[in-house]
């Protein structure tokens, strides 16, 4: 849990790489067998890259850990609210951020970032977890 | 095609979904999770927050999507994802009774946004998790329609 719920506090990071493995694993997981995800041939056709790229709810299921991780747990979350910006290309890593933005009410504000490889935004997002 | 707008508000008929211990425990290993409860054998297991993407996104879409009067695409990404919280976090044996509708349409350049709400109870009818999906069907909008048809 986070020592310090107050506004600026930055949430430790995560980074994390995309595979075909994890890709796999969160499709059996999630029940999403979407082949963009994992198939090179089929996100040849469909994919915004070219290339397979990770589910977006891979990324904000990462972006949830940093959350429980400063909240102390799932009960502690209240909201979770995301946006898919850019694809994460599978074999690349992200790193995800967070940082308190308001304190109110015994609610904390959690402003989320998940940048890429090149510096690009694949997603933004705001948590609210009990302060 | 563009969407059919007369669609907002349409509401689906209601699935059931069982939470199961495996499927949280299977969940959380995708993530990469580390806190012990989640592949916990006891009393203590509780679910991550994003878990409901097992039963709202792909089961939870389907009744939508599939309505022929909605005028869904195969060219659609996910745009946007929100959850807000019940009570307390799910649990193995919980089951869930989840209700989509379709929640707002709207356009913005070429693009058309469905936002698709399943809203999850649990035995008591009391709040589980409500599920805001944000897909973005490429190309479709009304406008860009007309001047492709013109």
């Amino acid at each position: 849990m986070i020592e310090r719920m107050e506004v600026g506090a930055e949430l430790p990071t995560l980074t994390a790489r995309s595979t075909l493995t994890t890709s796999v694993l969160y499709a059996g997981a999630s029940g999403d067998m979407n082949p963009l995800h994992f198939d090179p041939e089929v996100a040849a056709g469909i994919s915004p890259t070219g290339g397979v790229i990770a589910h977006g709810m891979y990324s904000m299921g990462l972006a949830s850990r940093l959350l429980t991780a400063a909240a102390g747990g799932p009960e502690r979350v209240l909201e979770l609210e995301v946006r898919f910006t850019r694809p994460w290309p599978l074999g690349t890593t992200a790193t995800f951020t967070g940082r308190i933005t308001a304190v109110e009410d015994g609610v904390a504000t959690v402003s989320l970032a998940g940048i890429g490889e090149q510096g690009e935004r694949i997603l933004r997002g705001t948590g609210r977890i009990r302060a | 095609m563009a969407l059919n707008r007369d669609k907002v508000g349409t509401v689906y008929p209601s699935y059931r979904y069982e939470v199961s211990r495996e499927k949280i425990r299977e969940y959380a290993i995708a993530l990469g999770e580390d806190d012990p409860r989640y592949v916990s054998d006891g009393d203590d297991c509780v679910a991550p927050p994003t878990f409901a993407a097992a039963f709202t996104i792909t089961k939870g879409g389907a009744s939508v999507l599939g309505d022929p009067e909605l005028g869904a695409h195969p060219a659609l990404v996910h745009g946007s994802q929100r959850y807000t919280y019940g009570e307390r976090p799910l649990k193995p044996g919980d089951l869930l009774t989840c209700t989509p509708r379709v929640a707002a349409i709207s356009a913005r350049g070429s693009n058309e946004f469905l936002t698709i709400e399943v809203d999850c109870r649990f035995g008591d009818d009391t709040l589980a998790v409500r599920s805001e999906a944000t897909i973005v069907f490429l190309g479709s909008a009304p406008a860009a329609t007309e001047e492709g048809s013109s």
